[in-house]
This record gives C-alpha cells, structure tokens and sequence, in this order.
C-alpha cells in the first residue's frame, strides 16, 4: 500500500532523512545526514516555535469557499486571527472576494477527552455544511484527538454522504513531528485522499464527440492544450508578485500557466491533473504530491530548486524549457531578461560589495539566496537552516560547492541566532518571517526572507531583493534605540559561549 | 456564505472562531506581560508559537515580551515522550533555562498532550526548589474552560501559592485585577489611567501587568489594603481566595469609562477605603473639568454632525457593561443589544446578568459566541426593509464590537469600532478606555471612525 492509499500520511520523520539541530559546514551537513548522525541530534534547550498545524492552517486558510474545523481544544485555530488580514489580502489580489476564513472549533472539553470527540466531530461537520453551505470543509486534527484515538478519517468519512460539502481531514498533531515542513505533506494529503483533482465533462470542459467530423483535430488540439499546460506549485512563503513573474517567464516561451494549490477552490483544485507538466518551486515543499500525480495521472515533474538569483532561475527555466524542447527560444529570454535585469541592478551593487550577510529561514530559500548573493559580490558569512531534509541535498550541494567553508547550521532557535549575531556582527541580515521583532530588539537591522507581497523569484525578484538589500542599509537609527532600551532574557555569559553549545549528539 | 435569513438550530457546542485561546493561551499572555516571570511551555513545540500569534496579532498587535512568544522557553515534547513521558525532557529543559534564561521566577505550565499523559510537573518542578530562581509549576489543561481561566489559574499560582501569606497590610496599598492582558485588549491604558486616578487620591496601586511594574510589585501585593476586581466574572474567586490566605478585602467592581461612571467610581471607592471625601471630591471636580474641556470641543462635530446612533455592542464580558453603559449615559445614543462573546458556566451567568440588571442599561443582554450568529440574530430582530416606502428601520447604527464585527456592520450599513478580542484591524499600545481620560479616548475613536474616510 503506497503512502497515498493510507488514511493518514507519514510524517517527514519517517519518510525522509531529516534534522532540526546541526552545526558545521553545508558539506558537513549532507555528510551527516548519510551517516545517520542528523537524525540522531537534538538540543538540551528549545525555545518555542511553529508545528505542522500552524503551517497546515496556513495553507488552509486560503483555500475558497472552505470552512475549517478544528477538532482540538479551543486554542488551537487561534493563530488564525493573525492568518486573516493576509489571507483575505491575498484573495483581494487574485481578484477574487474579500472573505475572511471561516473555522469552527470543536472545542474539546475535559469530558471529551475522557470519552472521545468523534460525535462532536461529526455533528460540528454537519452544522459548519448547513450553517455556512461551503465548498469545502477541511478538518483540522490536533494533538489532543491524536492522542485520545479518534478516528478522524472514519468520521470524515461517513459524514461525507450527509453534506454537500467535500470533506476531508489535515493529518497534524504538532507532537508527532518537530520538523514543520511535514505540513506540506499533511496538506496535500488531505487533497489526495478525499478531493476530485480531475476535470469533469461538459463541466469544466467540452470533450469532442464522437459523431464531429472534426473530431481527431479537437482532440488533439485538446491533448496539446493539456501538454502545454504547466502546473507550479505555490505554498505558504510564495505571494502573488512571484507567481505572476514565473507565469510572464513561462508565457514567454509559449507555455499555459496554472498555479496550485493556494487560492484555489474546489473546481480550480479539479484541473491540476489537466496538466503536461507539474513544477516545484521548492524541494522541500510538494514533492509529495508531484509523485503521487505521477503516479497516477502520470504527468511527470520537475523539482528544480527554487528560482532565487540568475543561476538558479537559468536553471529553473531551462530544465522545463528542455522538458519541452523549447531550449533556444528560453536561452534568448534569459540573455535578454538577464542583460536587462544586470544593468538595473548595476547602480546598486557596489553598494553591496562585500557587505557580510548572515541568512537564516527554510533551508532550500537560504541556500540558493546565499549562492546568489555570493555570485553578485556580498560575503556570505553564514547560513542557518530551518531544517535539514534530504530533498533538499541538490540545492545543499550547490551550496557546498560554492560556500564550502561558511558555517552551516540547521536551526529555528532565536537564542542561538542572536549569540552567532553578536558574535559575527553581519552587516545585512536576511531571515524568516517571525524573527524580525527579536532581531530588532537584539540590535540587528534584517530583511525579509520572504514576503508575500513582494517579489523574490525570477528577474523581478532579483532586482527587488537588490533594491531592498540596499534600502535596508539605510538609516539604522529605529533599531539602535530599540536595542539600547530593550533587555535581552539571555544571561551575559551566553553569548560567551558557542551558538551551537546546546546541540546533543 | 453568509445568509442572514437562515438559522440554522445549533445543538453541538462547537464555536466558531473563538475570542478566547486556552488557557495556556491566556496564561502565557499575562505571563508576556509579567516583569522578569518567564514561562516554560511543557507541550510540543509550536503550542507556544501559535497561542503567542493569537496575543501577538489578535489584540491590537500586542507583540511579544521579554521572553514570550519565540523566545519562551519550551519542553517541545514528541512522539516518544507522549508515549513515555515528558518529565526527563522537562527537567532538561528547565535546567538549561536556569543557566541561560535571567529571570525573576520561572512557571512551568502545560498543554492538553501533556495533561493528557499526566506529566507530574510538579515533581519536576520540586527538584528545583532549592535554586537561587524559583520555579514554580501550574496546570493550564488546554481542554478546561479557556484563556480568561488561564489568567485565573496563573493569579491563584503566583499571589495564592507562591508569595507566602501577608505579614502585614498598607491600607493606602490597592492591587488591581480583573482586566485579562490581550483578552481585554485595552488592558494597560486601562490599568495606567486607574493607577493614575488612584494615584490622586494618594494611593499606590499595583498593576502588575503595565510596563512600569517591576518584580516587587508583585511580591508586595499581599501586603495590599484592597483588591479592586474590575470584572465580574474573571478573577473574583482568585479574589475571594486571595483575602482568605492574606487577609486582603476585595471589591468587585465595573470597569468605569467617562466621567459619569468614573465619578460614581471614585464615590463608592472613597466609602470603601474610609477616604477623605473633600479630597476624592476635589479630584472629581478637577477630573470634570479636564474632561468637559476637551470632551465639550467635539459638540460642533457630534451636533451638527447628527452624530447620535443606535447602538449594539459585542464584547467580552469584562467590556460588555462599561461599553454599554458609556455609550447610553455619557453619549445618550440608543442601546438596542448588547452581545457577550464569553462562554460562561452558570454561576458565572448569574452574576453576570445580575451586574447588567443592576445597571441601568436599556440594551437587551444577549450571550452568543458566534461571529455568523451574532449577524443572523440582528437580523432577525431587525429585518431589512423589502421595498417598503415608510419603514423604521435601525439606522443610523454603530456597533462597537471585535473587528470580526467589520463585515457585520458593513451588511448593516453601520459604523463600527472593534475595542474587544480579537482586534486586528487596530493597533495598541497605551490607549485605554477606562476612567475619565479612557472616556475621551473612546469619543475620540467612535467620532475618528465616522470621519476617517472623508
């Protein structure tokens, strides 16, 4: 039985190699993970951070027409009141309305943890149908059903009959994996397992009949509409801007453009198998979807990095332009993007030269940005990971190759952060969505890893980062005086010691 | 998706988007907000980051502290301890706190998975009784009642079990309790601007929660001559608890906004802290005076403006009678409802409904939690006019509610201001609506709501 069939999906901690705590070099790091030794490394403290259902209501967030409920205690959709202002934004910019998600919680008290949440469940499934009459409901399962043995899947399951709603369930007790990337797999797993990724006839489209005189034309014409069709694979960290400047790259070479899964509602959801090819634009993020619709649409994809600076968007663009046989015509775009993209960003980099940058966030985004900024002259002088997995080796070997000896370390921990910053004392630091406030309040002006209103990817995302990375230079005032008035919690031996001195074996 | 026609029988107690996190929620808020109190989350690791988001963005961007959000401390426990407990990995975690974390005192508090596999954190917790940081251990079951209980749980851990019993009393010592941090939103303009008035009278008050508060203010506080619980339902046992172990008296009270509460506030205050009445009379007619200066100026405006509404609050409960009461007596607009968002047991109800009838109001009490139902029940006891040509309708309407209440009030045609959990269209740091400078405050944003889109 493959992992697709199951009712729930694996964690990445039994799928793949993976690790939250590792320090060395990106070569150290990959040489680790075959020896077995990043799975067996821990830390002796943790400070707090995100699980796979935050990153799962995320992504749920933004899917139309839905209403999620959360089976679990009253807290844990809480984090979605912060989710809003950003999803209904971004539902603003992709024309569509302004909605705010919807949830429901089933606010499991101590009597249901006692005696099984399952009734609750199924009737809160069918109130949310009838209340609300969404496409969609997207059950939520938490650490506390997890633990107490409901069988989430069996309830979605016989509901299903009773709404007319589709209905289907995240997988993501927060306990079960430390490493929030499993979220991904959650996610798409609950698309698998319970949601139509087929066209319907006459519905979403018209298939040519039999009795049309013309039918051989139609239906090739249909198959090659199908086969210059490509899907990418937006997630959580990807906006609009970057989408929209990968579908003009594409377009460009004469290529149909369909975004998923964010965004989508339930009849956009069905036309991801109508589709030549599916591209990621992140390894870490869906492969575990692009395999399974191999696997059974047999559409075959690219996991290519992530199309960060001029090497990795070249090569991004030219393994789906070969994929086609489109080669040539993507080598004159990327001469002509490349040439025009140089000269804008030409002013900007000698204010940049050699300028020491420390970047830390998703570990595929890092290692590609910090290749990049090396290629256009700044001193990359370290890189922190969010995580370590092996579908990300490719973009770590290139990292290896290009950082060889820069401190690599895989890492989420704010404390070990701000004692490598005092100590290497960056100019510029590039980090994730979630640090800036303690950066701040540390003495140290950041930028933005991501940012779903700005562009990262392709030639736009070049010469926005360029522009940002020198804007960020300008003017630190706002940070010094935060930093003089605000008391950091670290005792002042901490930052005597090494970063990394809490990390086991 | 919203049709307001339609209701639809609820008979599970599902909620939809609760205005409260659990009570580990609530309890690490008040903790964020605590001088040198640094929590140690025994749960998985992102129980901190997503409770500390519904805080951090949910009440006016209140952010993180000194240690709070994704710097607190955590046991992030997984799989295997669910399985074989979390304990070693706690006492791991809270050794490697005392030697990096500075601190003043360290609560170790747990989550459902924890409570569920029944940790004993206290045990771990006893192990380090003879540090020179104390750590002290309290059970914040996620799946019990929800943040306002979290606040509760972590007062009664703190002021009824770990400061010792009361040696003696400052009788010009009043320690305040009852306004949640992040669930009532406005909490530390609250607090200041009642340590303010307090302050006249020539008492010193213990906010505990507001940036000035240093770690003595709470060791101080069973020393205090008064607790004055502005809350009628949260933090009145913890009171009640609190005079029976330090000898301390409570008072449960509103929290007063404008100058007629406020005035009616410092009266009852004076009787009960036998305070020189020409005194707390000379504050209130100076008090008046401050305030009718400003608060006159914006007659032109509300005037000649028209500026008097229908009014419908949704609120927590905390909010539910001040907000009410401020918008009927110092505004004289119209209360049609007021809405509490809370979900109260029943002898939390009772008191509650007494306290509202008691007051005056002329707004119909309601409890409802649902942001969709609050909508349907307006409408349903308001219905739109379908084409009639003279038909009373409710405009002109203002709600002050959450900013969930933004979309219901744009479907009702009315002006609204979100002053109660969640707020996220707003941003706060030291605005308040308590007392009299809270009074302005609110006029000023009702009457800026009206006038910002021109």
């Amino acid at each position: 039985m493959s992992y697709y069939d199951k009712p729930e999906q694996p964690v990445r901690d039994s799928r793949l190699v993976i690790g939250d705590s590792y320090t060395g070099t990106a070569c150290g790091a990959l040489d680790c993970a075959k020896s077995g030794c990043m799975l067996q490394q821990g830390r002796r403290f943790w400070q707090a951070n995100s699980c796979q259902m935050a990153l799962s209501l995320m992504m749920a967030a933004t899917i139309e027409n839905a209403v999620i409920v959360m089976h679990s205690p009253i807290g844990c959709g809480s984090s979605l009141f912060g989710l809003t202002p950003g999803v209904t934004k971004g539902n603003v910019k992709r024309g569509k309305a302004p909605k705010q998600p919807i949830w429901l919680s089933t606010n499991l008290t101590e009597i249901d943890v006692i005696s099984g949440g399952e009734k609750k469940l199924r009737e809160t499934i069918l109130y949310a149908d009838r209340e609300f009459r969404p496409e969609i409901i997207l059950v939520i399962a938490t650490c506390a059903p997890s633990i107490i043995g409901d069988d989430v899947n069996d309830v979605v399951k016989s509901v299903g009959g009773q709404t007319g709603a589709i209905v289907t369930a995240i997988h993501c007790p927060g306990f079960k994996s430390r490493v929030v990337a499993s979220a991904y797999d959650a996610f798409y797993h609950s698309l698998i397992s319970r949601v139509p990724l087929e066209p319907i006839d006459y519905r979403d489209y018209n298939p040519p009949e039999r009795a049309d005189p013309d039918y051989a034309t139609k239906i090739r014409a249909l198959a090659a509409q199908k086969q210059n069709t490509v899907n990418i694979f937006n997630a959580t960290s990807i906006g609009l801007a970057d989408e929209q400047e990968l579908t003009r790259l594409l377009n460009a070479i004469g290529l149909n453009v369909r975004i998923f899964a964010e965004y989508c509602s339930v009849d956009e959801l069905r036309m991801m198998s109508f589709a030549g090819l599916n591209v990621s634009l992140c390894n870490v993020h869906d492969d575990y979807i692009l395999k399974y619709l191999q696997e059974k649409f047999d559409i075959p994809y690219i996991i290519c990095g992530m199309p960060i600076g001029f090497a990795s968007t070249k090569a991004w663009l030219l393994e789906i332009a070969e994929f086609y046989g489109l080669a040539d015509r993507a080598r004159n775009l990327i001469a002509s993007e490349e040439t025009q993209v140089s000269e804008a960003i030409a002013p900007f980099l000698p204010k940049l030269a050699g300028k020491r940058v420390l970047i830390c966030g998703g570990v595929v985004r890092t290692s590609v940005e910090a290749v990049f900024l090396k290629e256009i002259g700044l001193d990359v002088i370290a890189v922190r990971a969010y995580h370590y997995d092996d579908g990300a080796d490719p973009v770590i070997s290139d990292l290896a190759d290009s950082l060889d000896d820069t401190p690599f370390a895989v890492s989420n921990q704010p404390f070990e952060m701000v004692n490598q910053l005092k100590k290497l004392q960056p100019d510029i630091t590039i980090s994730h969505a979630g640090t800036h406030g303690f950066l701040a309040k540390a003495g140290f002006v950041s930028v933005q890893l991501w940012d779903t209103d700005k562009p990262f990817f392709g030639y736009s995302g070049i010469f926005q980062l360029v522009r940002r990375l020198v804007f960020a230079q300008r003017n630190d005032s706002y940070t010094k005086r935060l930093a003089a008035n605000v008391a950091q919690p670290y005792r002042d031996n901490w930052f005597e010691r090494d970063a990394y001195s809490y990390i086991t074996d | 998706m919203l049709t307001l026609e339609r209701s639809i029988e609820k008979t599970v107690n599902c909620i939809e988007r609760p205005r409260a996190s659990c009570a580990l929620g609530g309890a690490l808020a008040a903790i964020s907000a605590l001088p040198g109190v640094v929590p140690i989350i025994h749960t998985a690791l992102g129980c901190g980051g997503s409770l500390s988001g519904a805080a951090s963005f949910g009440s006016g961007y209140f952010g993180s502290g000194y240690c709070s959000g994704f710097l607190a401390p955590s046991s992030g426990i997984t799989e295997n301890n669910i399985v074989f407990g979390g304990n070693e990995r706690l006492s791991e975690e809270i050794s490697s706190a005392l030697e990096l974390i500075d601190a003043e005192l360290f609560i170790v508090l747990t989550g459902c998975m924890t409570e569920i596999i029944g940790d004993d954190i206290h045990a771990v917790a006893a192990e380090y009784e003879n540090e020179a940081v104390p750590v002290i251990a309290l059970n914040t079951p996620s799946f019990k009642k929800n943040a306002y209980s979290g606040y509760e749980i972590l007062l009664d851990g703190i002021f009824n079990k770990f400061l010792p019993p009361a040696a003696e009393h400052d009788e010009k010592l009043v320690n305040i309790f009852g306004l949640v941090p992040a669930y009532d939103p406005f909490f530390r303009g609250d607090l200041e601007e009642i340590a303010r008035l307090l302050g006249k009278l020539g008492l010193k008050v213990n906010t505990f929660f507001t940036p000035d508060q240093t770690f003595e203010n709470i060791t101080s506080a069973p020393n205090a001559g008064l607790n004055i619980v502005f809350s009628r339902t949260y933090g009145v046992d913890f009171a009640k608890s609190f005079e029976k172990r330090h000898g301390t008296p409570y008072w449960v009270t509103d929290l007063p906004i404008g100058a007629e509460a406020s005035d009616r506030f410092l009266r009852e205050l004076q009787v009960k802290l036998n305070l020189d009445a020409r005194t707390v009379e000379r504050v209130i007619a100076a008090e008046n005076r401050s305030y009718y200066g400003y608060f006159s100026r914006l007659a032109d405006l509300f005037g000649d403006g028209d500026l008097k509404f229908y009014s419908v609050s949704v609120s927590n409960s905390d909010y539910a009678i001040p907000v009410a009461s401020y918008l009927q007596k110092e505004l004289g607009w119209v209360g049609l409802h007021s809405f509490v968002t809370d979900t109260l047991d029943e002898l939390q109800e009772r008191e509650f409904v007494r306290a509202y009838e008691n007051s005056g109001l002329d707004a119909e009490l309601l409890f409802e939690t649902d942001t969709s139902r609050i909508a349907k029940t307006l409408r349903a006891k308001h219905p739109e006019n379908r084409g009639q040509r003279y038909f009373d309708d409710i405009t002109p309407l203002f709600i002050v509610g959450s900013t969930l209440e933004k979309v219901t009030a744009q479907t009702f045609g009315a002006g609204n201001l979100a002053v109660s959990y969640p707020v996220y269209n707003r941003v706060i740091t030291d605005r308040g609506y308590a007392a009299y400078r809270g009074g302005l405050h609110l006029f000023e944003d009702i009457l800026s709501s009206i006038v910002a889109p021109r």
